[in-house]
C-alpha cells in the first residue's frame, strides 16, 4: 500500500517532523499524526499479529473503534493495548507490535494458522479436559497464555491521575456537529453545561469528511470556527476536550477520562490522566455512529480498512493510504469517500456496490461515470488474497462471472450502527430498524436525549427541526441553521452481511470479529451445538469480547445468527453493553488512592522514639505499632519477645498504648446508656472507679471489650480495642439515636488527643513515684481499678491503676502534644530500675499468661461472655442491655458450646501452634470429630513450656481431662486441658 | 453511585453514607418476658423484598446522623429520606414508579431487554 500526502490542513503540520520507533526502526511523521496515519505515510501496514491465528494484521479503522492495530507504548510505562489510532506521536515515541515472536514479519505463532481449522470455537473447554485436574493449571493454561493474548503486562505502575468532580445541568457527549448545535442552543442559558469531546478539535464529521459542503452559506470550517468560539465564550458552557466518556451510570452520574498529555510524552511525577466524575440533570448524547465491515473470505488482511476511516485519514491527517483503493459498500455511507477521493485528484480502482443499480444514489453514478471509475452493482466480494497484505480481490459481479483485481487497498462499509453503547449503559431499551438495519435507541430509561446519528437520525434533512424539537423541555432558543451536503442527503443500505467464499475450504476465515479472532464459522459451528442465544453465543465464540467490544462488527454478528436461525433482528436480541465504552487503566480509577494514600497510616505520638529504638512495627488496623523492640540486629523476634515479658515479670516494661480507642460519654442519662450499652453495671460503681467492661452484640456474642472509668454519674471514658475503636463508637451512637432517642448523652472519640503509657511489672510503683513525685502511689491512696486526674509540669494527665499483663500497673492517659516529653522522662528515671519498652507480642504473651482474651483473637462473633467464662461481667439485675435477652437463648445456654479452656502439651517439650485443631484421639481416623481449636499459643519463659487458649465444645467441664492436638502431619500432641490461667491466679501481684 | 439526600445535610454522594438494613424494626423492650422466637425475629429476621424497602442509612462521613429513606431496591432509587421521628410514609403513595430497568421477572435478575 503506497500512501501519498495530501494538503496540509488545521490539524496537521508538514513542516513539523517528528521522530519514532516502531519496533526499533526510527521513523517520521508530522505533528498531529497518530501512530496509525503515521505508520500509513511511511507505508507500514502489517502492525500486530491475531490473538490467536497470529496472522498479519493493519490499520482497520481511523478511531476509537479500531480492532486491530494495538500496540505497546515502550517509552510510557510499557503501556499495552493502546490504539494506534488515537494514540498521538511525540517525539521519541517508543512503540512495539505485540503477540509476535521473533518478530513481526517472522511470527513464529503464524503456525497456528495451520492448525486453525482445530481451534474452533469452544475448543479449549473441549480439547484441555485431562488426563488430571492439574493439568490445566500446570501446564495448559500457562502455555495457552503464552501463545494467545494481546500486549504485555507492564512491569511498574506509575502514571498518575486525579479525580475531578463536576454538578452540572446539561452534559453534551460528544462535540460533533449535532453536539454543537445542542450546545449552541444553550449558549448563555441559565443551565451549567459540560460539553464532552473525545478528540483535541470539536467538530466531528465536518472535520472527518466532505459530506457538508455549507452551513449557513459559510464554509463549514468557517462556520465551525465561529460557533467553537461563541459557545467558548459563553459562561455558563464548559468544554472538556480529549476526554472520553466511558460510563453512564444511574442516577446520571457519568465517568469520563481526559488524556492530559496528547501528542506528548507524559511527564513523570505529574498527573497524566484525570478521571471527571460527572452528576448531571439531563444527559444528551451526540456520540455518533460507527461504521460497520462485512464478512468475506481474508476480511482481516493489511490493506483493508472501512471506508469513512480512509475518509477520515484524507480529511483529518492530508494523508491518502493508497492511491487508488478499490471500494466496496452496501450503503449510501460511502458515497462520499468517492466524492473525496475525486477532489483529491485521486480516482478509486473500483465502485462495488452489493446493491441494485436502482437502490444507487443518481448523483454517485454520475460521479462514477464521469471519472471513468469501473462500476459493479449488484455484485460481491468473495474474498481478498495476499502476502501479509492485500494483493487482489475476487470480485462476483452481477451476472455471476468472477473477475480478478488487482489492488493494494480495499475500502469496506457495511452499513452505520449509533453508537449506542452508552445509552445502553444507561438502561435505555433498543429497537431494531429494518430499513436502516440497526438497532437504535428507542425509549430512554434516564432523563438521556440523543441528537443526530447517535439517535438513529442518518439523514441530515431535519437535522435542526430534530435539535429545537428535542431540547424544547429546556428553556432555550431556538436555532435556524441551514445545511447543504455534497452527497445525497437520505441514508440507503440493503441487507449484507456475509458473502460465502468461492471455493470450500476449512482453512477459509470470514472474520466476524477482528481482535478476537472469531470467524462466521465459529458462529455457524455455535449455533449447531446449541448455543443459539446471543449471550450464549457471544461466550462460547468469545464474539464482541475484544477491548473493541466488536464496535464495527457486533450487528453483523446479529445479522448472520438472525438469518441462520430464520429469526427476526429485533427476537435474536443483543448483548448487554457494559461499561466501560473503551478501557479504562486502573491507574486512572484509584486515582491518588494510591502508595501513601491508599490506605493511611495512623502513628502515635511516640513514633519517632520507636524509630529511633529499634522497633519493628506491626500493622493493627491502620496503625503502626511497635511489635517487638530489638537491642542489636541480631537478636531474633523469639529473644526479643522473651526478654521483653521476662523484663516485665522482673523488673518493669513501658507500652506504648496510644492507639487504644477512647470515648468520652457525657450527659444527664450517660449512667443509664452506658448501663443499656455495657454487660456490667455501672450504677453502684464509685466515682473515680474504672471496671473491665464487655460490649454485646444484640444476638450475645462478645463484640468488644475496655475499660470504664466513672468520673461521675454523667461522665465516662471508655476505651475500646484499638481495631474496634470507630465500631463502638457508631455503635453508640447508633443506639442513641434510634431505640434511646430520650437519654440525653453525647460521645465524641477522644483517641487521638490522648497518648496512653502502660507501665507495668513489679518496679513500677518506684518508677512513677520517681517520674510523678508529688502523686502518692501507695495502695490505700491508689488502690486497683482506681484512677485519678492531676497535672504534672502544667500537663493536665490521668493515672488509671489497671493492667493487662498480670502485674502492679499504672495507664498514664497525656494530651497528645506533651506525651513525648513524659515518655522521655519515664525512660530516664525507669532506667536505674531496669524498664525497658515492650511491645504488642510481648503484651500478647504476658495476657495470655493471665488468661486475658483478646476480643478478636481468641473470639470471633460466635462466642458469648459465659463462653469465656465471664459471666461474672453480666449485671443480671439490670433489665435490659445490648443481646442480653439473646443470653438465655436456647442456642446460647447449649451445653456444648465452644468455651474458653487452656491448653499445655503434656509432655513439656512440645511445641503447640495457633489454629490447631484439639481432638479426643490419638489416632487420626477420619472422619475426626473436632472439639475446636487453639486461638493464642506462645511459648513462656516464666513457665518454661508453650501454653495455648483454646475454644473447644463443652470445654469448662473437660478442664482436667487430656485431649490431642492436630498436626499438619498425622502425628498427634497429647495436651492437658486446663484452666485459661497459668500465673498468678489470685492476682497477689496485680493488686502488691 | 447514588445521591442521597440526607435530612440534614441535603443531598451527598453515596460514598459518605452507610446502609443500615430495614427501617422501622422495633426493639423490643428488654425489661419484658419475650419468647426466643419473638427476640430471635428482631435479631435475626429482616424483610429483603425486590421493589419498595423501607432503610436506614447513616450519614457516616458527614453529620453521623441515623435517618430513613423509602428506596426502590430494584432500580436503587432512593424515592425519599425522613428523619427518625417523622411518620413513615405510605408505600401506595409510590406506585407509579417503575418496577425493574430493563423489564426483568419480579423475582431474580436477567438481561431481559423488554419493555418495562
Amino acid at each position: 500500500m503506497k500512501s501519498i500526502n495530501l494538503k496540509e490542513n488545521q490539524f496537521i503540520q508538514f513542516h513539523q517532523k517528528i521522530s519514532f520507533k516502531f519496533d526499533g526502526v526510527k521513523y517520521f511523521g508530522y505533528k498531529g499524526d497518530t501512530i496509525a496515519s503515521a505508520l500509513l505515510r511511511n507505508n507500514i501496514n502489517l502492525v500486530g499479529r491475531s490473538f490467536k491465528y497470529h496472522r498479519p494484521r493493519g490499520i482497520y479503522t481511523c478511531g476509537i473503534e479500531e480492532p486491530n492495530a494495538l500496540v505497546q507504548i515502550i517509552s510510557e510505562y510499557s503501556e499495552p493495548n493502546t490504539r494506534a489510532t488515537i494514540k498521538k506521536i511525540y517525539e521519541g515515541m517508543e512503540i512495539e507490535s505485540q503477540n509476535r515472536w521473533p518478530s513481526l514479519e517472522n511470527d513464529f505463532g503464524r503456525i497456528n494458522n495451520l492448525f486453525s481449522p482445530i481451534f474452533t470455537a469452544g475448543f479449549y473447554y473441549k480439547t484441555f479436559m485431562g488426563p488430571h485436574k492439574k493439568f490445566w493449571k500446570n501446564l495448559y493454561e500457562p502455555l495457552i497464555r503464552r501463545a494467545a493474548g494481546l500486549g504485555k503486562p507492564p512491569k511498574d505502575f506509575k502514571g498518575i491521575s486525579n479525580h475531578i468532580h463536576h454538578n452540572v445541568d446539561v452534559t453534551i457527549i460528544g462535540g460533533g456537529l449535532n453536539g454543537l448545535l445542542a450546545a449552541k442552543s444553550f449558549i448563555n442559558s441559565n443551565y451549567d453545561v459540560l460539553l464532552i469531546d473525545f478528540e483535541e478539535q470539536l467538530g466531528g464529521i465536518i472535520n472527518n469528511s466532505n459530506k457538508i459542503s455549507l452551513i449557513d452559506n459559510k464554509e463549514p470550517k468557517v462556520w465551525l470556527k465561529e460557533t467553537i468560539q461563541e459557545i467558548e465564550d459563553s459562561k455558563n458552557i464548559k468544554i472538556l476536550k480529549n476526554t472520553l466518556v466511558t460510563t453512564y451510570n444511574y442516577i446520571n452520574h457519568l465517568v469520563a477520562i481526559e488524556d492530559r498529555f496528547v501528542g506528548s510524552k507524559p511527564i513523570e511525577g505529574k498527573v497524566n490522566s484525570t478521571l471527571h466524575k460527572i452528576r448531571t440533570g439531563h444527559t444528551i448524547l451526540c456520540n455518533g455512529h460507527i461504521e460497520r465491515f462485512l464478512s468475506f473470505q481474508n476480511n482481516d488482511l493489511p490493506g483493508i480498512m472501512l471506508s469513512s476511516s480512509f475518509e477520515k485519514y484524507m480529511c483529518r491527517y492530508g494523508l491518502a493510504p493508497s492511491k487508488e483503493p478499490v471500494i466496496f459498500s452496501n450503503n449510501s455511507n460511502s458515497n462520499s469517500l468517492v466524492y473525496s477521493l475525486i477532489k483529491a485528484g485521486l480516482k478509486p480502482k473500483a465502485y462495488i456496490d452489493s446493491r441494485s443499480g436502482e437502490g444507487i444514489e443518481p448523483n454517485l453514478f454520475d460521479l462514477i461515470r464521469k471519472n471513468d471509475v469501473p462500476l459493479y452493482t449488484n455484485s460481491q466480494i468473495k474474498g481478498a488474497f495476499g502476502n501479509k497484505k492485500i494483493e487482489k480481490i475476487l470480485v462476483e459481479d452481477s451476472s455471476g462471472a468472477l473477475n480478478e483485481i488487482k489492488c493494494d487497498c480495499l475500502c469496506l462499509s457495511g452499513g452505520i450502527n449509533p453508537d449506542v453503547h452508552l445509552f445502553t449503559q444507561s438502561k435505555g431499551l433498543l429497537d431494531w430498524d429494518e430499513k436502516d438495519l440497526t438497532y437504535k435507541p428507542s425509549k430512554p430509561f434516564q432523563p438521556t436525549i440523543t441528537l443526530g446519528s447517535a439517535s438513529g437520525q442518518f439523514n441530515f434533512d431535519n437535522l435542526n427541526s430534530d435539535v429545537n424539537e428535542k431540547l424544547k423541555t429546556f428553556k432555550v432558543k431556538k436555532l435556524d441553521v441551514k445545511l447543504e451536503l455534497n452527497t445525497n442527503t437520505k441514508y440507503h443500505i440493503e441487507k449484507l452481511w456475509e458473502v460465502s467464499p468461492q471455493k470450500k475450504s476449512l482453512w477459509a476465515k470470514s472474520f466476524i470479529d477482528l481482535q478476537n479472532d472469531v470467524t462466521t464459522k465459529d458462529i455457524r459451528q455455535a449455533i449447531t451445538e446449541g448455543f443459539d442465544r446471543i449471550e450464549h453465543l457471544k461466550r462460547y465464540t468469545t464474539n464482541s469480547m475484544g477491548t473493541d467490544q466488536g464496535k464495527i462488527s457486533s450487528i453483523n454478528a446479529l445479522g448472520i445468527v438472525s438469518d441462520l436461525l430464520d429469526k427476526k433482528v429485533n427476537e435474536v436480541g443483543t448483548t448487554i453493553y457494559r461499561p466501560p465504552y473503551a478501557p479504562l487503566s486502573f491507574s486512572a480509577i484509584a486515582g491518588r488512592n494510591c502508595y501513601e494514600f491508599y490506605d493511611p497510616e495512623r502513628k502515635s505520638p511516640i513514633h519517632s522514639w520507636h524509630l529511633k529504638n529499634g522497633a519493628i512495627f506491626e500493622d493493627v488496623g491502620q496503625w503502626k505499632r511497635p511489635w517487638y523492640f530489638q537491642i542489636n540486629k541480631d537478636e531474633s523476634m523469639h529473644d526479643a519477645v522473651q526478654r521483653e515479658s521476662k523484663n516485665v515479670r522482673e523488673n518493669a516494661g513501658i507500652l506504648d498504648g496510644s492507639t487504644l480507642g477512647k470515648i468520652e460519654i457525657k450527659g444527664e442519662d450517660a449512667l443509664e446508656f452506658m448501663n443499656l450499652i455495657y454487660t456490667n453495671s455501672f450504677t453502684k460503681m464509685k466515682q473515680g472507679s474504672a471496671r473491665y467492661a464487655l460490649m454485646l452484640g444484640e444476638d450475645g456474642m462478645v463484640k468488644d471489650d475496655g475499660i470504664i472509668c466513672k468520673i461521675s454519674d454523667q461522665h465516662f471514658i471508655a476505651t475500646t480495642t484499638t481495631g474496634g475503636a470507630a465500631t463502638v463508637l457508631g455503635c453508640m451512637e447508633e443506639y442513641a439515636q434510634t431505640e434511646w432517642p430520650n437519654l440525653k448523652v453525647f460521645m465524641n472519640s477522644i483517641t487521638e488527643q490522648y497518648a496512653t503509657f502502660n507501665i507495668s511489672g513489679p518496679k513500677t510503683r518506684e518508677i512513677m513515684k520517681k517520674a510523678f513525685p508529688n502523686i502518692n502511689f501507695s495502695n490505700e491512696e491508689f488502690p486497683f481499678m482506681t484512677f485519678q486526674f492531676h497535672e504534672f509540669n502544667g500537663i493536665p494527665i490521668r493515672i488509671l491503676r489497671a493492667s493487662f499483663t498480670g502485674e502492679l500497673g499504672y495507664e498514664i492517659y497525656i494530651p497528645s502534644n506533651s506525651a513525648p516529653k513524659i515518655w522521655d522522662n519515664i525512660q530516664s528515671v525507669g532506667k536505674e530500675f531496669g524498664l525497658a519498652p515492650y511491645g504488642t507480642e510481648a503484651m500478647h504473651l504476658l495476657r495470655a499468661e493471665k488468661g486475658y482474651i483478646i476480643v478478636g483473637q481468641d473470639t470471633d462473633g460466635s462466642i458469648t461472655p459465659i463462653d469465656l467464662g465471664l459471666s461474672w461481667m453480666i449485671g443480671k439485675s439490670k433489665k435490659d442491655f445490648l443481646g442480653k435477652r439473646s443470653l438465655t437463648r436456647s442456642d446460647t445456654i447449649r451445653k456444648d458450646r465452644k468455651q474458653l479452656v487452656g491448653i499445655i502439651p503434656s509432655n513439656k517439650a512440645d511445641k503447640l501452634e495457633e489454629g490447631q485443631h484439639i481432638i479426643l484421639d490419638k489416632e487420626i481416623k477420619s472422619p475426626v470429630p473436632m472439639l475446636g481449636h487453639i486461638t493464642s499459643c506462645y511459648y513462656s519463659s516464666t513457665l518454661g513450656h508453650d501454653f495455648a487458649l483454646a475454644v473447644i465444645k463443652n470445654g469448662h467441664s473437660m478442664i482436667g481431662t487430656k485431649a490431642y492436638a492436630s498436626t499438619s502431619s498425622m502425628i498427634t500432641t497429647g495436651v492437658d486441658i486446663v484452666k485459661p490461667v497459668f500465673y498468678d491466679e489470685d492476682n497477689k501481684r496485680l493488686v502488691s | 453511585m447514588l445521591i442521597i439526600n440526607c435530612p440534614y445535610c441535603g443531598p451527598r454522594d453515596q460514598s459518605e453514607f452507610s446502609n443500615g438494613g430495614e427501617a422501622h424494626v422495633k426493639r423490643p423492650d428488654g425489661s419484658k418476658e419475650i419468647g426466643d422466637r419473638e427476640w430471635g425475629e428482631y435479631v435475626f429476621i429482616r424483610a429483603n423484598p425486590k421493589g419498595l424497602f423501607y432503610e436506614r442509612w447513616v450519614h457516616t462521613h458527614g453529620c453521623r446522623k441515623w435517618f430513613n429513606c423509602v428506596r426502590d431496591t430494584s432500580t436503587d432509587e432512593i424515592l425519599v429520606t425522613y428523619k427518625l421521628d417523622e411518620k413513615k410514609p405510605n408505600l401506595n403513595d409510590f406506585k407509579s414508579v417503575v418496577k425493574t430497568p430493563s423489564g426483568e421477572p419480579e423475582v431474580g435478575s436477567g438481561n431481559f431487554t423488554v419493555e418495562k
